[in-house]
Protein backbone atom coordinates (compact mmCIF):
# COMPACT_ATOMS: atom_id res chain seq x y z
CA UNK A 1 0.00 0.00 0.00
CA UNK A 2 1.52 3.21 -0.44
CA UNK A 3 1.50 6.72 1.22
CA UNK A 4 -1.30 8.44 0.08
CA UNK A 5 -3.27 5.30 -0.54
CA UNK A 6 -2.93 4.57 3.73
CA UNK A 7 -3.13 8.31 4.66
CA UNK A 8 -6.48 8.12 2.79
CA UNK A 9 -7.36 5.18 4.90
CA UNK A 10 -6.29 6.55 7.99
CA UNK A 11 -8.13 9.56 7.69
CA UNK A 12 -11.38 7.73 6.67
CA UNK A 13 -10.87 5.70 9.91
CA UNK A 14 -10.65 8.73 11.74
CA UNK A 15 -13.41 10.24 10.72
CA UNK A 16 -15.12 7.69 11.55
CA UNK A 17 -14.55 7.33 14.99
CA UNK A 18 -13.77 10.94 15.81
CA UNK A 19 -15.96 10.81 18.72
CA UNK A 20 -13.27 8.85 20.66
CA UNK A 21 -11.23 11.07 20.91
CA UNK A 22 -13.45 14.00 21.66
CA UNK A 23 -14.75 11.74 24.72
CA UNK A 24 -11.18 11.16 25.80
CA UNK A 25 -10.83 14.73 25.46
CA UNK A 26 -13.69 15.41 27.29
CA UNK A 27 -12.76 13.30 30.13
CA UNK A 28 -9.03 14.47 30.34
CA UNK A 29 -9.44 17.89 29.81
CA UNK A 30 -10.85 21.00 31.43
CA UNK A 31 -10.08 24.16 28.66
CA UNK A 32 -11.11 24.35 25.27
CA UNK A 33 -7.49 25.23 24.14
CA UNK A 34 -6.12 21.76 26.22
CA UNK A 35 -8.74 19.62 24.57
CA UNK A 36 -7.57 21.22 21.41
CA UNK A 37 -3.51 20.15 22.14
CA UNK A 38 -4.54 17.04 23.64
CA UNK A 39 -6.81 16.13 20.46
CA UNK A 40 -3.67 17.22 18.24
CA UNK A 41 -1.58 14.94 19.84
CA UNK A 42 -3.77 12.01 19.99
CA UNK A 43 -4.06 12.20 16.12
CA UNK A 44 -0.39 12.49 15.54
CA UNK A 45 0.16 9.62 17.88
CA UNK A 46 -2.15 7.77 16.06
CA UNK A 47 -0.61 8.42 12.86
CA UNK A 48 2.75 7.59 13.82
CA UNK A 49 1.34 4.31 15.00
CA UNK A 50 -0.97 3.25 12.25
CA UNK A 51 1.84 1.53 10.95
CA UNK A 52 1.65 -1.01 13.58
CA UNK A 53 -2.65 -1.33 13.67
CA UNK A 54 -2.35 -4.94 12.03
CA UNK A 55 -6.54 -5.30 11.97
CA UNK A 56 -5.72 -7.92 14.56
CA UNK A 57 -8.18 -6.12 16.75
CA UNK A 58 -11.05 -3.87 15.53
CA UNK A 59 -9.70 -0.12 14.45
CA UNK A 60 -11.87 1.55 17.62
CA UNK A 61 -10.13 -1.03 20.04
CA UNK A 62 -6.68 0.17 18.75
CA UNK A 63 -7.66 3.79 18.84
CA UNK A 64 -9.10 3.62 22.26
CA UNK A 65 -5.22 2.29 23.52
CA UNK A 66 -3.26 4.56 21.85
CA UNK A 67 -5.12 7.70 22.14
CA UNK A 68 -5.57 6.89 25.93
CA UNK A 69 -1.90 6.40 26.04
CA UNK A 70 -1.18 9.68 25.15
CA UNK A 71 -3.61 11.14 27.25
CA UNK A 72 -2.67 10.06 30.74
CA UNK A 73 1.55 9.96 29.39
CA UNK A 74 1.21 13.83 27.86
CA UNK A 75 2.04 15.92 30.81
CA UNK A 76 2.79 19.16 31.48
CA UNK A 77 4.13 21.34 33.70
CA UNK A 78 1.43 23.48 34.18
CA UNK A 79 -2.10 23.03 35.61
CA UNK A 80 -3.05 21.65 32.85
CA UNK A 81 -3.03 17.90 33.94
CA UNK A 82 -2.93 18.35 37.43
CA UNK A 83 -5.24 16.81 39.67
CA UNK A 84 -6.98 20.03 41.36
CA UNK A 85 -10.21 20.04 44.49
CA UNK A 86 -11.95 22.58 42.91
CA UNK A 87 -14.67 21.31 40.56
CA UNK A 88 -14.41 22.84 36.90
CA UNK A 89 -15.87 26.00 36.04
CA UNK A 90 -18.25 25.11 33.55
CA UNK A 91 -19.17 28.85 32.56
CA UNK A 92 -15.77 29.98 31.90
CA UNK A 93 -13.82 26.50 30.82
CA UNK A 94 -16.11 24.11 29.35
CA UNK A 95 -18.08 26.38 26.68
CA UNK A 96 -19.18 23.20 25.31
CA UNK A 97 -20.78 21.74 28.50
CA UNK A 98 -24.04 23.66 27.98
CA UNK A 99 -24.39 21.85 24.90
CA UNK A 100 -24.52 18.52 26.63
CA UNK A 101 -27.16 16.55 29.31
CA UNK A 102 -27.59 17.43 32.87
CA UNK A 103 -26.26 13.79 33.43
CA UNK A 104 -24.11 14.12 31.28
CA UNK A 105 -22.54 17.23 33.02
CA UNK A 106 -23.45 15.86 36.61
CA UNK A 107 -20.92 12.98 35.52
CA UNK A 108 -18.14 14.71 33.96
CA UNK A 109 -18.21 16.97 37.41
CA UNK A 110 -17.73 13.35 39.26
CA UNK A 111 -15.37 12.20 36.69
CA UNK A 112 -13.18 14.66 36.96
CA UNK A 113 -12.65 13.80 40.88
CA UNK A 114 -10.73 10.55 39.84
CA UNK A 115 -7.54 9.91 39.23
CA UNK A 116 -5.97 9.53 35.42
CA UNK A 117 -5.89 5.39 35.58
CA UNK A 118 -9.45 5.27 37.00
CA UNK A 119 -10.82 7.72 34.38
CA UNK A 120 -9.19 5.67 31.98
CA UNK A 121 -10.91 2.21 33.73
CA UNK A 122 -14.37 3.80 33.73
CA UNK A 123 -14.84 5.40 30.62
CA UNK A 124 -13.64 2.19 28.98
CA UNK A 125 -16.21 1.05 31.14
CA UNK A 126 -19.17 3.85 29.86
CA UNK A 127 -17.85 2.37 26.29
CA UNK A 128 -19.20 -0.61 27.37
CA UNK A 129 -15.73 -2.41 26.59
CA UNK A 130 -15.18 -6.22 28.14
CA UNK A 131 -13.25 -6.54 31.07
CA UNK A 132 -10.61 -8.66 29.46
CA UNK A 133 -10.60 -5.54 27.32
CA UNK A 134 -9.80 -2.95 29.86
CA UNK A 135 -7.62 -5.73 31.33
CA UNK A 136 -5.55 -5.34 28.34
CA UNK A 137 -5.21 -1.97 27.77
CA UNK A 138 -4.31 -0.65 31.36
CA UNK A 139 -1.77 -3.94 31.66
CA UNK A 140 -3.87 -5.25 34.90
CA UNK A 141 -5.81 -8.77 35.13
CA UNK A 142 -9.23 -9.07 34.59
CA UNK A 143 -9.84 -9.56 38.40
CA UNK A 144 -8.20 -6.34 39.50
CA UNK A 145 -10.50 -5.00 36.69
CA UNK A 146 -13.59 -5.97 38.24
CA UNK A 147 -12.26 -5.19 41.76
CA UNK A 148 -11.31 -1.98 40.37
CA UNK A 149 -14.27 -1.16 39.15
CA UNK A 150 -16.42 -1.64 41.85
CA UNK A 151 -14.27 1.03 44.23
CA UNK A 152 -14.35 3.24 41.05
CA UNK A 153 -18.03 3.32 41.00
CA UNK A 154 -18.80 3.55 44.35
CA UNK A 155 -16.39 6.56 44.61
CA UNK A 156 -18.69 8.15 41.59
CA UNK A 157 -22.32 7.14 42.61
CA UNK A 158 -20.84 8.77 45.86
CA UNK A 159 -19.54 12.17 44.37
CA UNK A 160 -22.78 12.05 42.22
CA UNK A 161 -25.05 11.77 45.05
CA UNK A 162 -23.13 15.10 46.48
CA UNK A 163 -23.34 17.01 43.64
CA UNK A 164 -27.48 16.15 42.84
CA UNK B 1 -30.95 10.22 49.62
CA UNK B 2 -32.07 7.85 46.78
CA UNK B 3 -28.98 5.24 45.25
CA UNK B 4 -27.45 6.15 42.08
CA UNK B 5 -27.99 3.90 39.30
CA UNK B 6 -24.64 4.06 37.42
CA UNK B 7 -26.41 2.47 34.79
CA UNK B 8 -28.36 5.62 33.98
CA UNK B 9 -25.51 7.29 33.28
CA UNK B 10 -23.91 4.94 31.31
CA UNK B 11 -26.82 5.26 29.12
CA UNK B 12 -26.92 8.74 29.12
CA UNK B 13 -23.69 8.37 27.78
CA UNK B 14 -23.80 6.01 24.94
CA UNK B 15 -26.70 8.27 23.94
CA UNK B 16 -25.44 11.40 24.25
CA UNK B 17 -24.32 13.24 20.48
CA UNK B 18 -22.95 16.24 21.72
CA UNK B 19 -19.62 14.81 21.44
CA UNK B 20 -20.07 14.31 17.93
CA UNK B 21 -20.32 18.38 17.62
CA UNK B 22 -17.31 19.32 16.34
CA UNK B 23 -15.96 16.83 13.67
CA UNK B 24 -13.06 17.51 11.67
CA UNK B 25 -12.53 17.90 8.06
CA UNK B 26 -10.04 15.50 6.32
CA UNK B 27 -8.11 18.96 5.18
CA UNK B 28 -8.36 19.49 9.06
CA UNK B 29 -6.92 16.55 9.97
CA UNK B 30 -4.38 16.60 7.46
CA UNK B 31 -3.13 20.02 8.94
CA UNK B 32 -2.91 18.20 12.43
CA UNK B 33 -0.53 15.63 10.70
CA UNK B 34 1.75 18.37 9.70
CA UNK B 35 2.11 19.59 12.84
CA UNK B 36 5.04 19.31 15.84
CA UNK B 37 4.15 16.42 18.66
CA UNK B 38 4.86 18.50 22.16
CA UNK B 39 5.03 14.91 23.82
CA UNK B 40 7.68 15.03 26.43
CA UNK B 41 9.72 12.42 24.35
CA UNK B 42 9.65 14.56 21.51
CA UNK B 43 10.80 17.04 23.05
CA UNK B 44 13.69 15.09 24.77
CA UNK B 45 14.79 13.97 20.90
CA UNK B 46 14.39 17.59 19.81
CA UNK B 47 17.12 18.89 23.13
CA UNK B 48 19.23 15.49 22.12
CA UNK B 49 19.53 17.00 18.34
CA UNK B 50 20.78 20.24 19.15
CA UNK B 51 23.25 18.97 21.90
CA UNK B 52 24.54 16.68 19.05
CA UNK B 53 25.09 19.33 16.58
CA UNK B 54 26.41 21.63 19.89
CA UNK B 55 29.23 18.99 20.45
CA UNK B 56 30.03 18.77 16.39
CA UNK B 57 30.41 21.98 16.03
CA UNK B 58 32.69 22.46 19.79
CA UNK B 59 34.79 19.58 17.78
CA UNK B 60 35.33 21.99 15.22
CA UNK B 61 36.31 24.68 17.16
CA UNK B 62 38.84 22.68 18.97
CA UNK B 63 40.36 21.57 15.42
CA UNK B 64 40.48 25.14 14.88
CA UNK B 65 42.35 25.99 17.88
CA UNK B 66 45.25 23.02 17.67
CA UNK B 67 45.64 24.67 14.48
CA UNK B 68 45.93 28.04 15.60
CA UNK B 69 48.15 26.62 18.80
CA UNK B 70 50.05 24.40 16.72
CA UNK B 71 53.47 25.36 18.04
CA UNK B 72 52.27 25.48 21.47
CA UNK B 73 52.47 21.33 22.94
CA UNK B 74 50.17 22.41 25.98
CA UNK B 75 47.78 23.78 24.11
CA UNK B 76 47.98 20.71 21.43
CA UNK B 77 47.49 18.10 23.93
CA UNK B 78 44.04 20.48 25.71
CA UNK B 79 42.77 20.26 21.99
CA UNK B 80 43.19 16.33 21.76
CA UNK B 81 41.90 15.45 25.07
CA UNK B 82 38.56 17.68 24.49
CA UNK B 83 38.16 16.10 20.80
CA UNK B 84 38.62 12.62 22.27
CA UNK B 85 35.96 13.73 25.34
CA UNK B 86 33.84 15.16 22.54
CA UNK B 87 33.38 11.97 20.54
CA UNK B 88 33.06 9.73 23.12
CA UNK B 89 30.33 11.75 24.33
CA UNK B 90 28.58 11.82 20.96
CA UNK B 91 28.71 8.66 20.97
CA UNK B 92 26.98 8.47 23.85
CA UNK B 93 24.30 10.55 22.69
CA UNK B 94 23.80 9.22 19.50
CA UNK B 95 23.13 5.40 21.15
CA UNK B 96 21.00 7.52 23.42
CA UNK B 97 18.76 9.45 20.63
CA UNK B 98 18.54 5.66 19.27
CA UNK B 99 17.53 4.43 22.33
CA UNK B 100 14.51 6.69 22.74
CA UNK B 101 11.13 4.91 23.44
CA UNK B 102 9.53 4.64 19.75
CA UNK B 103 6.21 6.49 19.47
CA UNK B 104 5.94 4.08 16.15
CA UNK B 105 4.35 0.89 17.75
CA UNK B 106 2.56 1.67 20.98
CA UNK B 107 3.31 -1.23 23.34
CA UNK B 108 0.39 -3.34 23.82
CA UNK B 109 -0.72 -2.02 27.49
CA UNK B 110 -0.98 1.30 29.36
CA UNK B 111 1.52 -0.04 32.27
CA UNK B 112 3.92 -1.01 29.41
CA UNK B 113 4.20 2.10 28.17
CA UNK B 114 4.87 3.63 31.23
CA UNK B 115 7.29 1.34 32.58
CA UNK B 116 9.38 1.52 29.26
CA UNK B 117 9.34 5.20 29.36
CA UNK B 118 10.65 5.62 33.06
CA UNK B 119 13.04 3.21 33.02
CA UNK B 120 14.69 5.38 29.94
CA UNK B 121 14.48 8.61 31.07
CA UNK B 122 15.27 7.41 34.58
CA UNK B 123 18.40 5.43 33.32
CA UNK B 124 19.43 6.88 30.08
CA UNK B 125 18.52 10.02 30.78
CA UNK B 126 19.95 10.98 33.27
CA UNK B 127 23.32 10.62 32.14
CA UNK B 128 22.67 12.02 28.92
CA UNK B 129 21.34 14.96 30.91
CA UNK B 130 25.17 15.45 32.63
CA UNK B 131 26.60 15.32 28.88
CA UNK B 132 24.48 17.90 27.78
CA UNK B 133 25.48 19.93 30.85
CA UNK B 134 29.18 19.08 30.01
CA UNK B 135 28.95 21.05 26.36
CA UNK B 136 29.01 24.84 29.05
CA UNK B 137 32.49 24.56 30.41
CA UNK B 138 33.61 23.00 27.16
CA UNK B 139 31.85 26.03 25.76
CA UNK B 140 33.78 28.11 27.69
CA UNK B 141 37.10 26.67 27.48
CA UNK B 142 37.85 26.84 24.08
CA UNK B 143 35.73 30.52 23.71
CA UNK B 144 38.61 31.49 26.36
CA UNK B 145 41.35 29.82 24.57
CA UNK B 146 40.30 31.81 21.15
CA UNK B 147 40.07 35.34 22.74
CA UNK B 148 43.94 34.65 24.19
CA UNK B 149 44.48 33.73 20.14
CA UNK B 150 43.08 36.76 19.11
CA UNK B 151 43.97 39.23 22.10
CA UNK B 152 47.43 38.08 22.75
CA UNK B 153 48.45 35.50 20.55
CA UNK B 154 49.38 33.18 22.64
CA UNK B 155 48.07 32.01 26.35
CA UNK B 156 49.04 34.76 28.79
CA UNK B 157 50.48 33.05 31.93
CA UNK B 158 47.71 32.59 34.56
CA UNK B 159 47.84 33.02 38.43
CA UNK B 160 46.57 30.74 40.80
CA UNK B 161 43.36 33.05 41.34
CA UNK B 162 42.83 33.32 37.66
CA UNK B 163 42.18 28.96 37.61
CA UNK B 164 40.29 29.64 40.61
CA UNK B 165 37.73 31.56 38.34
CA UNK B 166 37.83 29.88 35.22
CA UNK B 167 37.09 26.36 37.35
CA UNK B 168 34.38 28.18 39.30
CA UNK B 169 32.99 29.29 35.88
CA UNK B 170 33.04 26.08 34.26
CA UNK B 171 31.21 23.97 37.66
CA UNK B 172 28.92 26.91 37.49
CA UNK B 173 28.37 26.29 33.61
CA UNK B 174 28.43 22.60 34.09
CA UNK B 175 26.04 22.62 37.14
CA UNK B 176 23.59 25.07 35.80
CA UNK B 177 23.06 23.67 32.76
CA UNK B 178 22.49 20.32 34.67
CA UNK B 179 20.28 21.70 36.85
CA UNK B 180 18.03 23.32 34.60
CA UNK B 181 17.54 20.02 31.98
CA UNK B 182 16.78 17.99 35.46
CA UNK B 183 14.25 20.48 37.10
CA UNK B 184 12.60 20.60 33.11
CA UNK B 185 11.99 17.17 33.48
CA UNK B 186 11.36 16.16 36.31
CA UNK B 187 7.93 17.17 37.38
CA UNK B 188 6.90 15.29 34.32
CA UNK B 189 8.77 12.13 35.08
CA UNK B 190 7.29 11.84 38.53
CA UNK B 191 3.87 12.04 37.03
CA UNK B 192 4.68 9.25 34.57
CA UNK B 193 5.84 7.71 38.24
CA UNK B 194 2.16 8.38 40.06
CA UNK B 195 0.48 6.64 36.97
CA UNK B 196 2.18 3.83 37.17
CA UNK B 197 2.15 3.46 41.05
CA UNK B 198 -1.39 3.84 40.52
CA UNK B 199 -1.37 0.93 38.30
CA UNK B 200 0.20 -1.38 40.41
CA UNK B 201 -1.73 -0.06 43.53
CA UNK B 202 1.00 1.67 45.53
CA UNK B 203 2.83 -1.78 45.86
CA UNK B 204 5.34 -3.22 43.64
CA UNK B 205 7.46 0.09 42.55
CA UNK B 206 8.54 1.34 45.59
CA UNK B 207 11.66 -0.75 45.67
CA UNK B 208 12.34 -0.06 42.32
CA UNK B 209 11.85 3.78 42.12
CA UNK B 210 13.91 3.56 45.20
CA UNK B 211 16.79 1.54 43.31
CA UNK B 212 16.45 4.28 40.00
CA UNK B 213 16.66 7.19 42.83
CA UNK B 214 19.79 5.48 44.40
CA UNK B 215 21.76 5.36 40.13
CA UNK B 216 20.91 8.68 39.48
CA UNK B 217 22.75 9.70 42.64
CA UNK B 218 25.61 7.38 41.76
CA UNK B 219 25.86 8.79 38.11
CA UNK B 220 25.64 12.35 39.56
CA UNK B 221 28.70 11.45 41.44
CA UNK B 222 30.71 10.27 38.58
CA UNK B 223 29.60 13.16 36.70
CA UNK B 224 31.10 15.48 39.67
CA UNK B 225 34.41 13.68 39.53
CA UNK B 226 34.74 13.74 36.28
CA UNK B 227 34.83 17.43 35.77
CA UNK B 228 36.96 18.38 38.66
CA UNK B 229 39.37 15.91 37.39
CA UNK B 230 38.96 17.22 33.92
CA UNK B 231 40.23 20.72 35.57
CA UNK B 232 42.96 19.47 37.51
CA UNK B 233 43.96 17.94 34.07
CA UNK B 234 43.57 21.41 32.41
CA UNK B 235 45.50 23.34 35.30
CA UNK B 236 48.07 21.07 35.18
CA UNK B 237 48.26 21.35 31.13
CA UNK B 238 48.14 25.22 30.80
CA UNK B 239 50.61 25.67 33.64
Amino acid sequence: MDKSQREKEFLDSIKAHQNIIHKICFVYCRRKSDKEDLYQEIILQLWKSYPSFNNRSAFSTWMYRVALNTAITMTKKNWLFTETDKLPDISAENENMMELSEEIRILFKAISQLEKVEKAIILLWLEEKSYEEIAETIGITVKNVSVRLVRIKAKLADTIKKLQ
Amino acid sequence: MKDIDLETYKSAWKDERGFDHRVLSETEIKKVLNKKSKSITSLFRLGLTIDIALKLILGISFIGIIWLFFNDPGVIVLGIVSIVMIVSLLIFQIKTYKKIPQEKGHPESLRNLLESKINFYRLRYFKSVYIVAFSNPLIFISGMLYYFYFKYGEIRPLQIDDYLVFSAACIIGFAFGAFVQIKQYNFQIRQLEVCLTEIDENTINELTLKKLNKQRLRVFVIFILVLVLGLLLLTLILS
